[in-house]
């Protein structure tokens, strides 16, 4: 499958694309829109895109390092629903933020490394072992919340959704925040440079000696987090807590990591492509909203936008 | 290069066919999504008021059915584009409520329709109560076997409040017939196909079947299939009031379907929100009378959805229930 | 998950007798959910229960085998729900047009070739991922159908279409013979023509393949087209016997049609799989949820039951191939 070595001690080299495709449509779209809708091209729009995004964004970015690994995680969606859940209730009957969101992101951790476990100790093919934990978070978010809205949730906990800090939205600090890490964690540690390999060269980090299980085992694991860390701006964005609420959450972010120029083979990765992977879907569904563009016109547009900018990928990679 | 060009050539063209915001009156409508036919007839019903009345009606659905944060962001960009008013359905109706309070803080009047939201200020609400529907279609049912027997639920989807509602009015139906049984309430999500396979299991453990209370019409539908296809008779009932049911117990196959009115939501909501804007008298709540459609009253039901038109204000005003 | 421990692709022998020693495990998960079940309700095994759960796990079977085929040269088709529910509508519309039940099972069909075809050349020719190909196809036909159907069904078709999903041959219903059909003639592609030794290649190394002169992107194309006309075979099936179309119809039917694909023993990878496993695996998940509506599972127990034994179904697998 790989075609170069990678010594794992040397810095992750992952091929920066010419003019990505993803860079091409997004431009496209935002000179489009900005054109056609009046609204479009104000302040306030453009930082409700970029607020709308950040739940996205924060699954995607660990989704972009599983996919590295020639992995998937199906039950992103399902974990995130689990733990807005369980800290949704857990403020409800402690009062406690901080609690509450230890509590899901724990909720998060503990998906992570029955994943991570299921797809590296028992070598079960992440596509069934990632179905298989979603059904089960599914259920639990029911049980635990016995399939209602739980509500009640302090007033205050919105703010972190709604807040600002002089004048940025929470959401999108959070949201740059953690773009960062993922940037600096993939591009400039071992960490990163192991999970390029994790892909690309498995044999490799063995005969470095390598224990790459428990390194995959964490790639969930921090996937799984991350879904925690998402729960608590989702359940802040609803100031409740729904057994529905991010079903299906999980392939807009593996659209958005493929958008991104992320390939499901050789560890090929690129950070920056994801962000800009999550801020096209998201430029195109608020453009066509404020055209008022029928539903199922939009739901055609992003079927044809994820295919046009993967072909634009593949062109520039043939020639 | 080339289809870059193209693309953006006919992008802008397409979308500007579909162009809207023309008329001087702009009503946003909110529905839960695009494949259930119970939120057409409330479109249909918002359109129609609309047109009558000369503002016009522009539909947002979520592209992911009942999705809350897809929702969320529809009200957000919607708030950039100030319609005059909004009608609203909530996917959930306690969920939303951060939603509502944009739209409140935004200054747009909105209308409540079909499930009554938990928190934000509405002009006005109008809908059916799903419990005292799923208990009007139930004692139909349960009248029709004989006040005895076997019966099953199939219940919608799970933390649904519609579901919810339904079922607890089926339960309570049941209650009051001592002779009546219960033996089995499942799931099958409001899907056809899984009505017709719960059904179908449901049928290898319980030998004697006499009646069926599905949560919507399409599991009723599917329900009756997995009874032809056994060569087994039970009575069957839904709710929704569709097409297709009205069609059903037409050919005597659905015993009955509670109406829930989309379309008459739709209507009155757009009304309400529309004289509103206007300065006129509106009322404050308008919650339908279940009424149980079947062999006897399906005549009014059996036309074409953009043929009925909208009551008068009057008889709509007529229906405003008192708190 | 590394596939180069089995370097010999073009020999049919090699994957019977892999396929033989695990199949020997994938029965076991299949016969102990028979056996649990039994015990726990006297409906499970009766003749009547064993044909209403063989009916049921047919329309699975029907889009599993299809995508069978795609997952052996390592690729994936999302489409295949939404595809359904298109061919399903393009064929109920015939049908109410035409009158004819053949003109709306050729609607149906072409539709859903149509549409695999469209994928298939996504794939092959322009080099896009088959995940991205087939999930952006499932947003496109989901739009079109929302837009075509404008949340409205078409039903009520005429008796002798609805035969082909809900009348008997000698006391057995009609798409289990369809099944068996599709079940035997899958197989026999897949194992003992050279096109399905050919796609088995594909899947194994597909470079290898390319070097050794198999027309990777004609075979491509045609392993998208019959995935697409598999779903068109599950539409008209779906249409036949529930009498109606609506435009979902398919969607929850995707992730479990891959599930059985994987459960039957395929490896997304590709150069592993069989038909005959797909069946077992299309049969497994329509057990599961037979079993929790025999025994009345609450309603939120039911997702975590079944993604528990999906799990554990295919880690049995696992554990068979290990020791194999």
């Amino acid at each position: 499958m790989s075609d170069q070595a990678l010594s794992p001690s040397a810095p992750a080299r992952v091929k920066m694309p010419s003019v990505p495709g993803v860079v091409m449509a997004l431009a496209l779209l935002f000179i489009l829109f900005a054109a056609l809708s009046p609204g479009f091209l104000t302040t306030g729009n453009l930082s409700n895109i970029l607020v709308q995004s950040v739940i996205l964004l924060l699954l995607a970015l660990p989704m972009t390092l599983i996919i590295m690994t020639e992995g998937l995680d199906l039950s992103m969606g399902a974990v995130l629903t689990l733990a807005s859940l369980v800290l949704a209730l857990t403020i409800l009957s402690t009062g406690s933020l901080l609690l509450a969101f230890a509590a899901a992101v724990g909720v998060g951790l503990a998906f992570g490394l029955l994943n991570g476990w299921l797809v590296s100790m028992l070598s079960i093919p992440p596509f069934v072992a990632t179905l298989g934990t979603m059904g089960a978070a599914q259920g639990l978010a029911l049980l635990v919340s016995d399939g209602q809205s739980v509500v009640g949730i302090p007033r205050y906990v919105r703010q972190i959704y709604s807040g600002d800090v002089i004048g940025i939205p929470n959401p999108i600090l959070i949201g740059i925040g953690f773009y960062a890490l993922f940037h600096v964690l993939l591009y400039h540690t071992r960490f990163g440079t192991y999970i390029c390999a994790l892909g690309g060269n498995r044999d490799a980090l063995t005969l470095a000696g390598v224990k790459w299980k428990r390194l995959l085992i964490s790639v969930y694991m921090l996937g799984g987090a991350m879904a925690g860390v998402a729960a608590l701006l989702m359940t802040a964005r609803m100031n409740a807590g729904h057994p529905t609420a991010a079903i299906g959450m999980e392939f807009d972010a593996i659209a958005a990591v493929a958008l991104g120029g992320t390939s499901f083979e050789k560890g090929n990765g690129w950070v920056l492509g994801t962000l800009l992977g999550v801020l096209t879907v998201g430029v195109l569904r608020n453009g066509l909203n404020l055209m008022a563009v029928p539903s199922s016109v939009q739901v055609t547009c992003i079927g044809v936008l994820v295919i046009f900018a993967l072909l634009l990928d593949g062109m520039r990679s043939k020639s | 290069m080339k289809k870059l060009t193209y693309l953006a050539a006919l992008l802008p063209a397409a979308l500007l066919a579909t162009g809207a915001w023309a008329a001087d009156e702009t009503i946003a409508v909110f529905t839960k999504n695009q494949t259930n036919p119970y939120f057409q007839t409330v479109r249909v019903g918002a359109d129609v008021a609309a047109k009558s009345m000369g503002a016009t009606a522009v539909h947002y659905i979520p592209t992911k059915p009942d999705s809350i944060p897809e929702q969320l962001s529809q009200i957000e960009d919607v708030i950039v584009k100030k319609p005059n008013a909004i009608v609203f359905v909530p996917v959930d109706y306690k969920a939303m409520t951060p939603g509502v309070e944009m739209i409140n803080e935004a200054g747009i009047p909105v209308v409540n329709v079909t499930d009554r939201g938990a928190g934000g200020e509405y002009v006005a609400f109008v809908g059916a109560d799903d419990y005292s529907l799923g208990l009007e279609t139930g004692r139909f049912l349960l009248n029709a076997i004989g006040g005895k027997g076997n019966v099953v639920i199939l219940e919608g989807v799970k933390g649904s409040l519609t579901s919810i509602d339904r079922v607890r009015g089926f339960n309570d139906a049941i209650k009051e017939f001592k002779d009546v049984k219960l033996v089995a309430s499942q799931p099958a999500n409001y899907q056809r196909l899984q009505g017709l396979q719960v059904l179908e299991n449901l049928m290898q453990s319980h030998p004697q079947i006499d009646g069926v209370l599905a949560a919507n019409d399409a599991m009723a539908i599917g329900a009756i299939e997995a009874l032809d296809g056994a060569n087994r008779k039970a009575q069957v009932a839904g709710i929704n009031g569709t097409k297709e049911a009205v069609d059903a117990i037409k050919t005597g196959k659905l015993l009955a379907s509670g109406d829930y009115n989309g379309f008459l939501q739709g209507c009155i909501g757009t009304m309400i929100a529309i004289r509103d804007l206007r300065g006129e008298s509106v009322v404050k709540e308008v919650v339908l009378k279940p009424t149980v459609i079947n062999a006897s009253n399906y005549q009014p039901y059996d036309v074409a959805l953009d043929a009925r038109t909208c009551p008068t204000w009057e008889e709509a005003a007529a229906m405003e229930t008192k708190k | 998950m590394s596939i180069t421990d089995n370097p010999t692709t073009g020999a049919s022998g090699i994957h019977l007798s892999k396929d033989m020693q695990q199949l020997v495990y994938r029965l076991l998960a299949a016969g102990l959910l028979c056996l649990a079940l039994s015990i726990a309700s006297d409906a499970f095994l009766t003749s009547n229960n064993i044909l209403n759960v063989l009916r049921q796990a047919s329309l699975l079977f029907f889009l599993a085998s299809g995508l069978t085929l795609v997952i052996l040269t390592g690729g994936l088709d999302l489409s295949v729900g939404a595809n359904i529910g298109l061919s399903a509508c393009m064929a109920a519309t015939a049908i109410k047009a035409t009158g004819s039940p053949v003109l709306g099972t050729l609607a149906g069909l072409a539709t859903g070739l149509l549409i695999g075809l469209c994928n298939g050349l996504m794939v092959a020719k322009l080099r896009i991922p088959s995940f991205i190909a087939t999930y952006g196809m499932l947003w496109v036909l989901h739009g079109i159908t929302y837009y075509y159907m404008a949340g409205e069904s078409i039903h009520g078709f005429p008796p002798e279409f609805r035969q082909i999903g809900s009348g008997y041959f000698l006391g057995i219903p009609i798409p289990i013979y369809l099944m068996v059909v599709f079940l035997l003639a899958g197989t026999f592609f897949a194992q003992r023509t050279v096109w399905g030794q050919q796609i088995y290649a594909i899947g194994a190394n597909p470079v290898a393949a390319r070097l050794t002169g198999i027309p990777v992107d004609r075979r491509l194309i045609l392993v998208y087209a019959f995935s697409g006309a598999m779903a068109g075979v599950a539409s008209i099936v779906f249409l036949a016997r529930l009498n109606s179309a609506e435009g979902d119809i398919g969607e929850t039917m995707t992730l479990p049609a891959i599930a059985a694909v994987l459960i039957g023993g395929a490896s997304l990878f590709g150069g592993i799989g069989s038909v005959f496993g797909t069946f077992i695996g299309a049969l497994i998940l329509t057990l599961v949820l037979n079993g929790m509506n025999l025994l009345a599972v609450n309603a939120s127990w039911q997702p975590l039951v079944t993604g528990a034994i999906v799990i554990f179904a295919v880690w049995l697998d696992m554990y068979g191939r290990k020791k194999a």
